[in-house]
């Protein structure tokens, strides 16, 4: 196993566990306003220091550590989900139907992600499981292309024209067939979204959009410290690096799949 | 002696252990010769061109051994010694041309790059002697190929380029690693006579790599043989292909099928190549050889013999004179019936495919000023007309390019044909939509070429082959298991592979599955696609007379699609030879191999290199189609050794019976040659 991936695994896994004990190892309630307790620094009470309701940002960074893996594994699942049957049935079927989805992919990917968020939260009251759609729809281009280009790699290779001669289906060819041999990038590019679909989830709750008070989603806790960065930096600070390890832990486990899964490494041993 | 290397070991770290690519190899190469190296696939043969080129890959460590360039040991010089040798004193030719030219410069800059790095050549004065270098290598208009792309050459022009390449900065040794086996055989040909005159011309000594005997035996001087990384004989070329003394030579030879002798079964060497992680202390071709006693179980030594010999085997003095024993034939069969009382299993009739290249924009073009949108078009398959009786093996020849892997593809409907009708088992399925076709493709199957694409890297070798027999419901649920067994008995795998994946298995055990995942439907007619095209000699011949076998129990006809003649000779009843998308001769093979010939045919079978004559009077190929004006003439006319005159550019050449069986497109007169 790659080191990288070894490193990454550990990191992701650190947090995910963390983050799912969280209402048990919490020091504090994650919701409890105290006057009393306002704008403490770091100090053997309070790890991170507490906020400007008196909150435990430790205890917020635990449990908003839920709200923000479930967005992120949330919105990649959805991307896939739909994703890559659109990539796979324009990679193979090409023609027309390829020139369409890949143009309508094109558009969407032209307008910026955030906006694209905006339009499809800006209709209805925000909710978090709103926005992990969104965020998911918004990959939706992105998944499909790299499903795309597997495919037609793979489309024309000779065991998919057995599956032909044999006078298989479309659909046993795509999901049985090819499916199976382009999970490895695929499976790499979706860890990579995982990051992006947070800091996209995160942004979107800075705006409002996403997780509403006083839930303590990450990019909320962010939003929320920004009134008292000069007074308090310590509330803005604790999910910022928090989000930062947890965007170089995914990024390191894609880069040690893309190592392991790489067919080219493989091969550089079959001239022996 | 320019290069000599001593007792060579070198190694591979991979995951599970360490492979021993090369154990003490000792090889010597004299002044102005050609040593070959031959060897199948995981000899380490390959190894030795890197080791000597000093481009082993990271992985590999040299334990033992020394390498003397002209008295120097290459292996303790320092990196930057040996980069300055390499390409200015020692040069090397790749394997593929189509890979190795980098397709975003100029053939000529490519060619002049050793010489402005090497020998301190301006830009414009390297770009003038690769132009005389191209001229050197047989190119008559060198300075327009040394301005192309190398997309926009053939094959041998590549190859050629190569060379030149590797001339610019006149080095005195030359290795080429598989030079010719990308190529086709009238292509070879050409490479070949081209390095001989080379060698005469320029005194060059060679190191050339070749798993191909035939090719072997016309170039070089001396020949090594190498199995399992190490060699285990040695000596003149025409001595050890005369008589071979190590089991393992004696195997290789027996296993070519030759087209002169055409025998019931081909000899096969049985087994495969042991695991280079753990050698044993004995004969490493001890478990394949029918020679084996017991004092093959202790460590052989490459012994001298004979003066200039060395084998590897302690027998080897009392088998000096023992043949690799012949397969006999098998139990004679009921014979396969004529093709008049049953209908064809296929018949095509004119069948054409175009294929368009550039569409759209892409073919927007301009004559004067006008635009207009020419789509560049190639017919893939021009009009042709097959049958093929009930078990009967049609053989299909022609070079890459001919159309013939395109027919085979029409043929099943895996490509849709423009044009024409095609008929399988008596019934028209030239335009049944594909979801109709599922009666059709029980019946009418396939084997690929390459067997590390054609089977599923994610499922077993039991998935493969029960696949079809779920899809057709050849037999009920429970006995898939049992029939995948059988399967698996009748192409000679052991049950226990169902449970494999394709990546555990040898390249012929692959070509197994594939076999028999196209027998799984029983079918009546399989198209064989070059079918042992990437497989090792020995394996081969087990393949082959696999697909001997199988014709004679199940009685399946074969379309099978070859460039190797002598492959095809060996198992076919018929021969059809295609060029440019045409059938130019058909007949039975008899017909087909004894003259009168189609001149396209004698080329080819003038082009095969055998390993029984060292030379023999071969008909050259002009490099270069000469494009004929009119696209109405003969579509050989261009490159024909025999043409008669202006009537071959603009007509149409008849098809003529030149026997009961046989016909040929061509404007010569049918008496038989004398030649």
């Amino acid at each position: 196993m790659p080191a990288q991936l070894k490193a990454g695994l550990a990191i992701v896994g650190a947090i995910v566990l963390l983050s799912l004990l969280a209402p048990w190892i919490a020091p504090h309630p994650w919701d409890t306003i105290s006057i009393r307790t306002r704008f403490q620094p770091p100090s053997t009470t309070y790890w991170f220091g507490t906020d400007d309701y008196g909150r435990d940002v430790l205890s917020r960074l635990l449990m908003g550590g839920r709200l923000s893996l479930a967005m992120g594994i949330g919105a990649t699942v959805i991307s896939v989900l739909f994703g890559v049957p659109v990539g796979l049935i324009a990679g193979y079927v090409g023609g027309k139907v390829d020139e369409v989805l890949m143009r309508i992919a094109d558009v969407l990917m032209a307008v910026p992600a955030i906006m694209l968020g905006l339009l499809v939260l800006a209709v209805t009251p925000p909710a978090l499981w709103k926005t992990a759609v969104a965020v998911g729809f918004v990959y939706v281009p992105l998944i499909a292309r790299v499903a795309r280009s597997v495919t037609l790699g793979l489309a024309n290779v000779e065991f998919v024209e057995a599956a032909r001669a044999r006078a298989e289906s479309a659909a046993h060819i795509l999901f049985r067939e090819i499916l199976p041999n382009a999970w490895p990038p695929l499976i790499v590019e979706a860890s990579l979204r995982v990051t992006y679909a947070i800091l996209l989830g995160s942004a979107l709750s800075f705006l409002g959009l996403g997780a509403q008070p006083p839930s303590s989603d990450w990019g909320l806790m962010i939003s929320e410290a920004r009134a008292f960065i000069d007074r308090a930096p310590w509330i803005a600070l604790a999910p910022g690096l928090a989000m930062c390890l947890l965007v170089i832990g995914i990024n390191l486990i894609g880069d040690g799949l893309r190592e392991r899964l790489d067919p080219r490494l493989k091969s550089q041993l079959a001239r022996v | 002696m320019p290069l000599s290397i001593e007792g060579l070991t070198i190694c591979y770290r991979v995951p599970g252990g360490t492979i021993t690519a090369l154990s003490e190899v000792s090889l010597s190469v004299p002044n102005g010769r050609t040593l070959a190296v031959v060897g199948e696939s995981g000899s380490g043969k390959s190894t030795v061109a890197l080791a000597v080129m000093g481009l082993l890959a990271s992985e590999a460590q040299i334990p033992a051994g020394r390498i003397f360039y002209e008295g120097a040991n290459l292996l303790a010089l320092s990196p930057e010694a040996r980069r300055r040798l390499r390409g200015a004193r020692i040069a090397m030719v790749f394997q593929d041309p189509f890979s190795v030219l980098n397709p975003s410069l100029r053939i000529a800059e490519q060619v002049g790059e050793g010489l402005v790095y090497h020998k301190g050549f301006s830009k414009q004065a390297a770009l003038a002697r690769a132009t005389q270098l191209l001229h050197e290598v047989g190119i008559a208009e060198a300075a327009a190929v040394g301005n192309a792309y190398p997309h926009e050459l053939s094959g041998g022009m590549r190859q050629r380029a190569l060379i030149a390449g590797a001339l610019a900065a006149e080095p005195e040794f030359l290795i080429l690693d598989e030079p010719t086996t990308a190529l086709d055989v009238t292509i070879e040909a050409q490479i070949l006579d081209l390095l001989e005159e080379l060698k005469r011309r320029r005194g060059l000594s060679m190191l050339f790599i070749s798993h191909n005997l035939g090719v072997v035996r016309r170039i070089a001087d001396e020949v090594a043989v190498l199995y399992a990384g190490e060699v285990v004989e040695s000596g003149p070329t025409v001595e050890v292909f005369e008589r071979p003394l190590h089991p393992y030579t004696k195997g290789l030879l027996a296993a070519i099928p030759r087209l002169a002798a055409r025998q019931a079964r081909l000899a096969a060497i049985p087994g495969r190549l042991l695991d280079l992680r753990q050698l044993p202390a004995g004969c490493r071709f001890e478990p394949r050889c029918p020679f084996a006693q017991s004092p093959c179980d202790e460590p052989q030594t490459l012994g001298g013999l004979s003066g200039t010999r060395a084998v590897r085997c302690v027998r080897a003095g009392e088998l000096m004179s023992a043949r690799w024993p012949a397969l006999g034939a098998p139990p004679p069969l009921a014979p396969r019936r004529a093709s008049v009382d049953t209908p064809p299993v296929v018949a095509t009739e004119e069948v054409s495919k175009t294929f368009t290249l550039s569409r759209g924009l892409a073919a927007l073009t301009f004559e004067g000023w006008r635009p207009a949108i020419r789509p560049l078009r190639v017919r893939a398959i021009d009009g042709v007309t097959l049958t093929i009786a009930s078990g009967e093996v049609l053989g299909l020849v022609g070079e890459s390019g001919s159309g013939k892997t395109t027919l085979g593809r029409a043929i099943l409907r895996l490509v849709d044909p423009d044009g024409g009708s095609i008929h399988i088992a008596g019934k028209d399925v030239t335009r049944t939509p594909q979801a109709a076709l599922a009666p059709m493709r029980r019946i009418a199957q396939i084997v690929f070429q390459n067997p590390d694409s054609s089977l599923n890297p994610r499922k077993t070798v039991g998935e493969i082959i029960a696949r079809p027999l779920q899809r057709f419901a050849i037999v009920p649920a429970g006995e898939v298991a049992n029939r995948v067994h059988a399967l698996l008995d009748r192409v000679r795998l052991p049950a226990h592979y169902a449970d494999r994946y394709p990546h555990q298995m040898s390249g012929g055990e692959k070509q197994r599955v594939g076999i028999a995942r196209a027998i799984a439907t029983d079918p009546q007619f399989i198209v064989c696609d070059e079918p042992v095209s990437a497989l090792d000699v020995s394996v081969q011949a087990a393949i082959v007379n696999l697909l001997a076998d199988l014709r004679d129990r199940l009685h399946v006809a074969y379309l099978l699609i070859s460039h190797d003649i002598s492959v095809v000779a060996y198992l076919a009843d018929r021969i059809a030879v295609m060029y440019r998308g045409r059938i130019v001769e058909n007949g039975a093979s008899e017909a087909v191999l004894a003259p009168p010939h189609h001149p396209y045919t004698e080329v080819l079978l003038s082009a095969v290199p055998t390993i029984t004559r060292a030379d023999h009077d071969r008909i050259r190929l002009p490099l270069e189609a000469r494009r004929s004006s009119k696209a109405t003439g003969c579509v050989f006319a261009g490159r024909c050794p025999r043409r008669i005159g202006p009537i071959c550019d603009t007509v149409e050449p008849p098809v003529r019976q030149a026997g009961p069986d046989h016909s040929m497109a061509c404007h010569l007169p049918l008496a038989p040659t004398t030649q």
